[in-house]
């Protein structure tokens, strides 16, 4: 989300004193306290907790030995490990990958979706329904749809193909694993950025685009002039939380290939699960979560120095 | 003169008439295209359920029966709904529900009073609490996740109901959703209730709590699907079946050599009815509300 500091209500300021009264700041207090608890309990110790167990020799299982501080050591041997270094790079193609099939899809949906087609209601409620969908649904679906080499993923590409094309072994195969982990994610996620780029659609005014006819502008040039304009904080929205969830891409991975094959789809979340709870190293684990939570921060700081370049 | 000037755009806005006509046949088609894409996987799914051999689900596959079903059968659902048994999912299914309707149902309150008040009360660090609620939400699931896993097993509450549902109460997603929501409403309906003498909590309660149905909804969609897929969590901290949710079981059978495709596909479909009927009930609020605080910030 972009949650930039909205300003607070003008009346809310200026409140005379005298109202403040003891009662009410009680109360004020009692309506604020489980949400300030809970946030601190169960996210600002543990966030705080992970950087203390990142500089630590911490197992998952508790033992006689007590637990040591060794500074950076858990940092440095995450980034001598090639695992690691696999992991981001998985991502990084992950990411490279889903954006445009995801964004763009979806943005074309939501092109098509503005218009005053018939139905479009129905078609918007549709085309969300994958992304209400559990993964591990989504994971039974394109795992019977990825079946190899009878399944009708292949059997639709050998009819359109005329049989020139060989079936594919799209969960087996090293080269091919990443990319069938794309096509499910982004099938499951798009209706999300449509119904944004749907609202971002919306939110350009009539005016402009009867100024740009009056203008004497085309249809492609209203477009190029109008709307792409006036979607950036839309695209910009879109593509940094396309990019934060796919650096945290954990659960197809788990369901379906647990890494694999050779590696081709280990991920960043899945690596740090793998190495705190099978290896229960969990300073190790840790130092992971770390540098997860750097790669989430620079891309969301990204993010605000974007919006502000354009103004928003 | 003027009437050939006339004639010119009549004509051009006929041309354009009838290319606008065409192009809406081409927009058309492409929306129907997608739409097939889209729904055939979950068609798909939903025909494999009500299908009885597992062999003859894959079999089917590989052509046009995928999609259809000569003889349907709930004999899947009905195995597969048991309460007890070696593959009944009812249980998994009721775990989930409590998990659902707690995390909701508590978060919707925790979250929107700690909204109410940071927009319209009176407390003096306010303002600095809602900054650092908004720095919060940077923190990703997945980073906290390892020192939370470690503080709830020190403190038992491994394989509990309480540990998949406390956590994720509150969230400064929802807080500044809520908090958004309450301060974009009038100022005189806090002050004309405060002259009447009434509470905060009253205010709150009686006044901005029924006005802010969209919000709720919108709210009470977003944390459902979160908590009802959610799956790196449960797998860390359930180790037995006594609240496991159903996405866990799901995967777990997965895991088998030998997949009762039949079982799975139903189980499936049982999974995806109840956040489906969630999103149905309250979807006309969601959309606009969500994207519009979303997207504007």
């Amino acid at each position: 989300m972009t949650l930039q500091q909205p300003a607070l209500p003008a009346t809310a300021v200026a409140r005379p004193a005298r109202r403040r009264d003891r009662g009410r700041l009680f109360q004020e207090i009692g309506m604020l306290a489980p949400a300030v608890v809970l946030l601190t309990i169960f996210l600002v110790v543990p966030f705080l907790l992970s950087f203390w167990t990142a500089m630590t020799n911490q197992p998952l299982v508790p033992r006689p030995t007590p637990v040591r501080f060794i500074g950076l050591t858990n940092f440095l041997r995450i980034l001598k490990d090639d695992l690691f270094w696999t992991s981001l790079w998985n991502v990084s193609r992950f990411t490279f990958w889903v954006i445009p099939v995801q964004c763009g899809l979806a943005f074309a949906t939501a092109l098509l979706l503005h218009q005053k087609l018939p139905f479009r209601n129905v078609f918007r409620g549709m085309f969300f329904l994958p992304a209400i969908t559990s993964m591990v649904v989504v994971c039974v679906i394109w795992g019977t749809l990825f079946q190899y080499p009878t399944g009708p993923l292949n059997q639709i590409l050998g009819f359109l193909s005329a049989g020139r094309i060989q079936p594919i072994d799209w969960l087996g195969d090293p080269n091919w694993a990443m990319f069938s982990i794309v096509l499910l994610s982004a099938w499951q996620a798009y209706g999300f950025q449509m119904i944004v780029y749907l609202a971002g659609l919306q939110g350009i005014p009539d005016e402009l685009y009867d100024a740009a006819r009056i203008d004497g502008a085309n249809a492609f040039q209203r477009f190029w002039h109008v709307t792409m304009p006036g979607l950036r904080p839309t695209h910009v929205f879109v593509l940094v939380i396309t990019t934060i969830q796919a650096f945290k891409l954990y659960t197809q991975v788990a369901v379906l290939t647990q890494g694999g094959p050779k590696s081709s789809t280990e991920t960043v979340v899945h690596y740090m699960v793998r190495t705190g709870f099978e290896e229960q190293k969990l300073g190790l684990a840790s130092a992971v979560s770390v540098i997860l939570f750097l790669i989430v921060l620079v891309i969301a700081l990204l993010q605000r120095q974007l919006l502000r370049r354009f103004d928003v | 003169m003027s009437d050939l000037v006339l004639s010119a755009t009549q004509m051009e806005v006929k041309r354009e008439r009838s290319a606008i006509g065409s192009l809406r046949l081409v927009q058309t088609a492409c929306i129907l295209v997608i739409a097939l894409v889209i729904i055939s996987p979950l068609f798909m799914l939903l025909v494999a359920s009500l299908k009885d051999d597992r062999f003859q689900i894959l079999a089917d596959m590989g052509s046009f029966r995928a999609f259809w079903v000569s003889n349907p059968t709930l004999s899947n659902f009905a195995e597969v709904g048991n309460l007890s048994g070696e593959l009944a999912y009812g249980r998994y299914l009721l775990n989930s529900l409590i998990i659902l309707a707690a995390t909701v149902g508590a978060g919707l309150i925790v979250n929107s009073m700690a909204g109410f008040v940071l927009a319209w009360g009176s407390l003096r660090g306010r303002a600095l609490i809602l900054s650092l609620v908004i720095a919060l939400y940077v923190i990703p699931q997945e980073s906290i996740i390892m020192p939370l896993v470690i503080m709830v097993s020190r403190a038992g509450m491994t394989d509990t109901f309480a540990v998949q549902i406390i956590p994720w109460v509150a969230s400064p997603l929802y807080i500044f959703l809520f908090y958004q929501f309450f301060a974009q409403l009038p100022k005189e309906l806090f002050e004309a209730a405060e002259m009447d003498g009434a509470s905060v909590f009253r205010i709150y309660r009686s006044i901005f709590l029924p006005l802010s149905l969209p919000a709720l909804a919108t709210v009470s969609i977003l944390m459902g699907i979160e908590a009802w897929n959610q799956y790196l969590w449960p797998i860390l901290v359930t180790q037995t079946d006594y609240a496991r949710p159903i996405a866990v079981a799901i995967a777990t059978f997965f895991g088998q050599d030998s997949i009762y495709w039949d079982r799975a596909m139903a189980a499936s479909v049982l999974m995806m009815l109840p956040i489906l009927a969630l999103y149905l009930a309250f979807q006309r609020w969601f959309v606009s509300s969500f994207v519009g605080s979303a997207v504007k910030g």
